[in-house]
């Protein structure tokens, strides 16, 4: 077959869709979903990307970025920062992001008691010195129970066209399947992991034995996690630089939560007061509403018309003010899922909302309503 | 292609790219009008009045001396598309351009000279391609460029980001502090609008407070209120109404969408095409994109459409309403006056504590390592001190009623006192009239009646009885009535309403301005509930009455003779069609206080400024019917014109005016000035008393420092604020053959802002404006088309 005739038909061939550096993206997504971990670390992190795409997984917790360039990890990580809806509706679960300039040759005790730790296109920037301290302290130290590791397989190489020695000029060195896996296998061993190898990028058909574009390690630490509370102080003191910490508003901070029940505990008492007035007015003719597009029991309708069979948590008037009962708004799916116990909505609420006398109904004054200018 | 076209095409991507979508020059920037104005070549400035010390939130930006921006254009070879991969190849040589830079894909900005005009460098991609990267020096720019202006405000905004604000639309905000309104189910967050132009003397950053209302509620949850509010027939116009044109955020990006429409044929397990080609359904993508599972299957999908991508591709974008929050007040919340109230409270901040926040801005950008270490960079800084000058307030107005004339304390800008019980300038008599109510209003009916039967003589209005017609509290029973019982003699029609439920206001006020042109009133019962405030009420109905049917009230001298003044402004309908209303309003006689009122509907492919012409040609008619000539001078105050659309407004509609002039003969040729009313504005003034700050008095008239040096423009803050700080309003002359000194327009633009009708007191605007706008309004809002011709000598539609 004619030389030239063959590279160009690799060419053609050698398209991976999806992109490679986002099939290996979703395969660390993939592993996140696998493993569930509440702390994940991405060590080389650059431009932040694969950090904005699991910022949305949400198992995770505590996400942390470390790279040796501050600069371009400076560039994108304000879109790391919380959106507007973030702060609107803030969720469950909490999350806490955090960048450190630092480099992997180095022990900073903020690595410690992650659950995985991703080092995707990383070692092939090491230089010989830096590589070799780099398994004692991802492995020895930081110890996460899941380590991925990937690096270009050399072995692919010649199907790529106009790569002459590496991918990229940066690259110190590109290892082919072998190596890699000698140098993971040995490391495993030292630190006692298991490590399986798989890789993204598969090769043209015929072809196989070359192997995937970028191979992948993925190392899961065999020994049970050591409690952090009874591991022993590890000596060393803080040498990466907090480039950029942020925490996410989550209902399990006091203050976003006494927030979320205050307005939706009077949101709905106005729904509910709402209701009563216009029925008082209007003599009841108010036909039970199906929504259409939603048979959710979350419907206001559907609940007022439940409510009508207790009558101690009926809404009244007395003077020119209207109470609706503390226990009605709590009938609320929305307000019960967010305080959990009745208890806990009136510790919440307590002098933040007006409530009667006896605390067991929020207040409202309707003397001033409809004024106008 | 020529470098110098890819340049500025470069330029504005830049200033895009935070918004992601093109936008228009927002600054007006390169529109020189001043140039054209012989006679304020040398000065623009009035000499009237008191002066007055003001500070404003205008700050300083400074330079090093000689300093340039430098603007390089970036060429790949081979070329390669995408700007990422753009960026990548060039910053592979920060060694040799430097840390500091702002790069678009094409254009290169640099604080820095390289050594070659000529710059070669040779990266490498990823898949090994050699690139040729070919940096040439197109320009050295000096630091009053239009083109270094935009870039001072692209790099400010860059230390807006580092300063960890979030951006929501045009403006910066903090998250970290806001405040929450429960009872509405509210969130407002403080920020800041930030511009850096160049102003008579210096370049300098106009920061001011901004407040971004939040809504708690997803654009589903408020679907289902509306649902329950409205029950299913009316269930999907409610919709539309509350929500088309509303912004939104969404749960996972950090954009902004207007919405344009609601697709209820669609729902999340519909399908879209993704870009690489491949169909997938809503519930799909967001699970694998965002891990966001939708929970309501059911919900339909609102339609966004983009404003012109990359490309120039035209598209529309879904979104799903369970994931998008809202943003803003509706017209609805609006006229909430209770949650108006709750809101004013946190966003009408008092003059020193407005300018405390600004202040707070400055410290963060003077504090934060990171932001200074950029400013350095770029050899620029900001002075953190608020710029401050000498403004004049012009002599208070006296207001003349029938013979006689009143002095007010011009503190409060209001005559409402003084003039009470005095004979009006014409009063017109009521002889034959409807009063309308409902059963139920009886009692309210006959209040007001007696009350108007007490307060009308001392103004001079003759009034009989009318004639009382109970009628069933339904809209058709309003009509029929209105049907049966309106003749040609009756004067004026007054229907009592129970609610402010539009259908009944809109029905009314559609048929009497179009189909039987009789003026009306409509008043809402409980405005008539209170015993204590009848008198003052059924004045103000009185004095509403006698304008609606061709009064007048009071006056101001008005020096000149032979002059029309004209106000115009428009209204978008942003719920039926987005139809555009443009009110005109001009005036009639010698005292300025009579009116001649039409308005434009804009049809479909018609700009609005034709029809404006033909306003402006009939407006002229009924001038001459009625001052038997032509008028040697005409006065238009154009208001309702958005920012970057001056270049329009001067290219286009000023020569239509003219061309419009023309059209009366050769030998017609008056003095024609055009005068741009802009309310939206960022500077703010205040008065420095006895150490403290205060808003202006009224009057107050800044034409230095603060204005543009290529416009004949200045500022009036004529109306008076009871909390908050007051917003002074921007007058840009942009046409101007009347000859008259500066400080002759500017007292003429303050006396107009004594003549409107509905208020007592000096208002924001000239009158005309403020009658345009209200034409427009109800246009816009009730009747959505032309109103009968016949009422258009007449305030109809206060």
């Amino acid at each position: 077959m004619d030389k030239n005739f063959q590279e160009e038909e690799l060419t053609q061939i050698i398209k991976f869709t999806p992109p490679l550096h986002k099939q290996r993206h979703q395969f660390v997504k993939d592993l996140v979903e696998k493993f569930k971990p509440k702390k994940v670390a991405d060590l080389g992190c650059a431009d932040c990307s694969l950090l904005r795409m699991l910022k949305f997984c949400s198992y995770i917790e505590v996400l942390a970025g470390l790279d040796i360039c501050a600069s371009v990890m400076k560039e994108k990580m304000h879109t790391l920062s919380p959106l507007p809806v973030d702060y609107l509706q803030p969720s469950e679960r909490t999350l806490t992001i955090t960048l450190h300039h630092g480099s992997v040759a180095h022990k900073d005790p903020c690595m410690l008691g992650f659950d995985l730790v991703t080092c995707i296109e990383l070692i092939e920037h090491l230089e010989e010195s830096e590589l070799k301290k780099f398994p004692e302290v991802v492995f020895g130290f930081m110890a996460p129970k899941i380590v991925v590791i990937s690096t270009p397989n050399s072995d692919f190489n010649p199907l790529l066209p106009g790569v002459m020695l590496y991918r990229h000029p940066d690259h110190k060195f590109e290892w082919n399947q072998a190596q890699f896996q000698s140098w993971a296998l040995e490391t495993a061993r030292c630190y006692d992991y298991s490590v399986e190898f798989t890789g993204v990028g598969y090769p043209p058909t015929g072809m196989e034995k070359v192997g995937f574009c970028t191979q992948i390690g993925v190392f899961v630490r065999k020994y049970p996690q050591t409690d952090e509370s009874v591991q022993p102080e590890k000596p060393n003191e803080a040498v990466y630089k907090t480039v950029f910490k942020i925490v996410y508003p989550s209902l399990k901070d006091e203050k976003y939560l006494q927030n979320a029940v205050i307005s939706e505990v009077i949101f709905t008492a106005q729904i509910i007061k709402h209701r009563f007035m216009s029925k008082q007015e209007e003599h009841g003719d108010d036909p039970e509403r199906k929504f259409k597009f939603q048979p959710s029991t979350d419907c206001f309708s559907d609940y007022l018309g439940k409510l009508v069979v207790d009558k101690n948590m009926e809404p009244f008037v007395r003077g020119n003010e209207v109470y609706i009962p503390l226990a009605t708004i709590f009938s609320f799916p929305k307000v019960s899922r967010l305080c959990g116990t009745f208890e806990k909505l009136c510790k919440l609420i307590a002098g933040k909302v007006t409530l009667s006398s006896d605390g067991s109904a929020v207040m409202f004054n309707i003397e001033h309503e409809n004024e106008e200018n | 292609k020529t470098i110098g076209s890819k340049v500025s095409s470069g330029l504005q991507d830049m200033s895009l790219r935070d918004r992601g979508g093109r936008r228009r020059d927002f600054h007006d920037l390169g529109v020189n009008t001043r140039q054209a104005m012989v006679h304020v070549q040398e000065s623009k400035t009035g000499i009237s009045g008191k002066m007055i010390k003001l500070t404003t939130n205008h700050f300083r930006l400074t330079s090093r001396p000689q300093w340039a921006l430098y603007q390089y254009h970036v060429a790949y070879s081979p070329e390669m598309e995408a700007r990422r991969l753009r960026s990548a190849l060039l910053f592979q040589h920060e060694d040799r351009i430097g840390k500091t830079h702002a790069f678009d894909g094409s254009i290169l900005f640099l604080p820095k000279k390289l050594e070659n005009k000529v710059t070669e460098l040779f990266s490498r991609t990823r898949n090994g391609e050699d690139v040729k990267i070919t940096v040439t020096l197109t320009n050295e720019l000096p630091p009053t460029s239009p083109t270094c202006l935009q870039f001072y405000n692209i790099i400010f905004r860059r230390l807006l980001k580092m300063l960890n604000l979030q951006q929501i639309g045009r403006n910066y905000y903090n998250p970290s502090d806001p405040v929450s309104i429960p009872n509405h189910r509210l969130m407002v967050w403080l920020g800041f609008t930030s511009s850096i132009l160049q102003y008579e003397e210096s370049i300098m950053l106009c920061a001011d407070v901004s407040h971004k209302v939040l809504r708690r509620e997803t654009v589903l949850d408020t679907m289902h209120s509306l649902y329950s509010q409205v029950g299913e027939e009316r269930f999907r116009d409610a919709c539309a109404k509350e929500l088309i044109g509303l912004i939104v955020l969404t749960k996972y990006n950090n954009r902004t969408y207007r919405i344009d429409d609601i697709d209820w044929d669609n729902n999340p397990k519909g399908t879209f095409r993704k870009s690489d080609g491949s169909e997938i359904s809503f519930v799909e993508y967001y699970k694998k994109q965002y891990n966001i599972e939708i929970s309501d299957w059911m919900q339909p999908v609102l339609i966004s459409q983009m404003k012109q991508k990359r490309g120039n591709i035209q598209g529309s974008v879904a979104l799903i309403p369970e994931l998008c929050s809202l943003t803003g007040l509706t017209d609805k919340m609006r006229s909430d006056f209770n949650m108006m109230k709750d809101l004013a409270i946190h966003t009408r901040l008092p003059p020193e504590q407005r300018q405390r926040e600004i202040g707070r801005l400055l410290t963060y950008i003077q504090k934060d390592d990171n932001v200074q270490k950029e400013l350095q960079n770029w050899g620029l800084s900001f002075d953190y001190k608020s710029v401050s000058f000498t403004g004049r307030v012009v002599q208070g107005e006296k207001i003349f009623q029938s013979g006689n004339m009143f002095d007010y304390n011009p503190q409060f800008a209001d005559w409402t006192k003084e003039t009470r019980g005095v004979p009006l300038i014409r009063a017109v008599p009521v002889d034959s009239w409807l009063l309308v109510y409902s059963r139920r209003n009886y009692d309210v009916a006959n209040t007001l009646l007696q009350s108007l039967l007490k307060v009308t003589p001392s103004m001079g209005i003759r009034m009989n009885r009318p004639n009382m017609i109970e009628v069933d509290d339904r809209t058709e029973a309003y009509l029929k009535v209105l049907q049966q019982r309106v003749t040609p003699d009756t004067n004026i029609v007054v229907c009592i309403l129970s609610s402010s439920r539009k259908d009944k206001y809109d029905a009314i006020k559609k048929y009497l301005c179009t189909d039987c042109p009789i003026p009306s009133q409509c008043v809402l019962a409980r405005t008539l509930s209170k015993p204590q405030t009848i008198m003052t009420v059924a004045t103000k109905i009185a004095l509403q009455m006698n304008c609606k049917m061709g009064g007048e009230l009071w006056s101001v001298e008005i020096p000149l003779k032979q002059v029309m003044i004209v106000g115009i402004d428009c209204y978008h309908d942003t719920v039926s069609g987005r139809q555009s209303i443009a009110g005109f309003v001009a005036s009639l006689n010698q005292t300025v206080t009579r009116w001649f009122s039409r308005c434009v509907v804009q049809t479909r492919g018609q700009e609005l400024v034709d029809g404006i012409k033909a306003c402006l040609q009939t407006a002229l008619k009924h001038w001459s019917k009625w001052n038997k000539c032509l008028p040697s001078r005409i006065f238009v105050y154009r208001d309702g014109v958005g920012d970057g659309q001056l270049n329009t407004l001067v290219n286009y509609e000023v020569p239509q005016f003219l061309d419009c002039l023309k059209s009366f003969g050769t030998d017609y040729s008056p003095r024609l000035t055009v005068i741009v009313v802009k309310k939206r504005v960022g500077a703010r003034f205040f008065a420095e008393v006895g150490g403290g700050l205060k808003n202006p008095p009224p009057g107050t008239v800044v034409d230095t420092v603060v204005t543009r040096p290529e416009w004949y423009d200045f500022f009036i803050v004529s109306q008076t604020v009871k909390n908050g700080c007051v917003a002074p309003t921007h007058y840009n002359v942009i046409y101007d053959t009347s000859q008259l000194k500066p400080d002759h327009v500017q007292r003429l633009t303050y006396k107009l802002c004594h003549m409107y009708y509905n208020w007592s007191g000096i208002i924001r605007v000239p009158a005309p404006c403020q009658y345009a706008h209200k034409l427009a309004f109800l246009v816009g809002q009730s009747i959505h088309r032309e109103p009968n011709l016949m009422l258009s000598d007449r305030l109809y539609y206060l």
